[in-house]
């Protein structure tokens, strides 16, 4: 899923996260995974924008 | 065509594969959420129960075994960010231990920038080139290579 500080510098912008929106705190942020939860709020009542 | 090899792995276990010019640890990740950072922002990844994290090391004495244990508590035990360097920053060369994280982890020891948009590649001594190290339910499969000449050891995370 992902390198870190990879010798051969992977190129970490074609991770390609998705961009959330967590429709409990208005948070924004980019995840990864299948279940995503709001990093600041912990709530799952997020949505793929 | 190899038969993948199975072997258990418990949360508190590594699985640890020494060849003669490096050494891979692999633990459970279990299911978390973890973050990695990069130049210009951070991304939160989300683990599940079989998910892996791969740290390969660049060497194999004593030193690298440990701190392949270390690097994998931190990332795991303590959430330590999982740090991606930008292209050309000077101390890419000079990390020893490199790790990945996700259900399935090749590792290569020839990656060229920008071809592996798939993104499950990790960097790794020759002898390890073309592993692949996938979580199964309870345990790891590695497939892709003859793995009968890696001492193949199982560590405990936490010492008592």
């Amino acid at each position: 899923m992902c390198s870190v500080g990879d010798v051969t510098s992977i190129d970490v912008t074609t991770l390609a996260p998705g961009e959330y929106e967590c429709m409990d705190c208005n948070n924004k942020f980019k995840g990864i995974g299948k279940k995503v939860t709001c990093p600041s709020c912990k709530s799952s009542n997020v949505k793929k924008v | 065509m190899m038969a993948p090899e199975t072997i258990e792995l418990g949360f508190e276990e590594i699985l640890c594969l020494c060849g003669n010019d490096g050494v891979i640890g692999v633990v459970k990740a279990g299911a978390g959420q973890f973050f990695i950072e990069t130049d210009d922002c951070e991304i939160a990844l989300f683990t599940e129960e079989d998910d892996l994290f791969v740290a390969s090391g660049f060497g194999t004495d004593e030193r690298m075994i440990e701190g392949i244990r270390c690097m994998l508590y931190l990332v795991r035990e303590v959430e330590s960010p999982l740090i991606a360097l930008p292209k050309d920053h000077p101390a890419s060369g000079r990390l020893k231990i490199v790790v990945s994280a996700g259900v399935e982890t090749t590792i290569s020891c020839g990656i060229t920038p920008g071809t592996h948009p798939e993104q499950n590649v990790l960097c790794g001594m020759s002898e390890f080139d073309g592993l692949r190290i996938v979580g199964v339910a309870g345990g790891v499969q590695l497939r892709g290579i003859d793995t009968s000449k890696i001492d193949i050891r199982k560590l405990r995370m936490y010492e008592l």
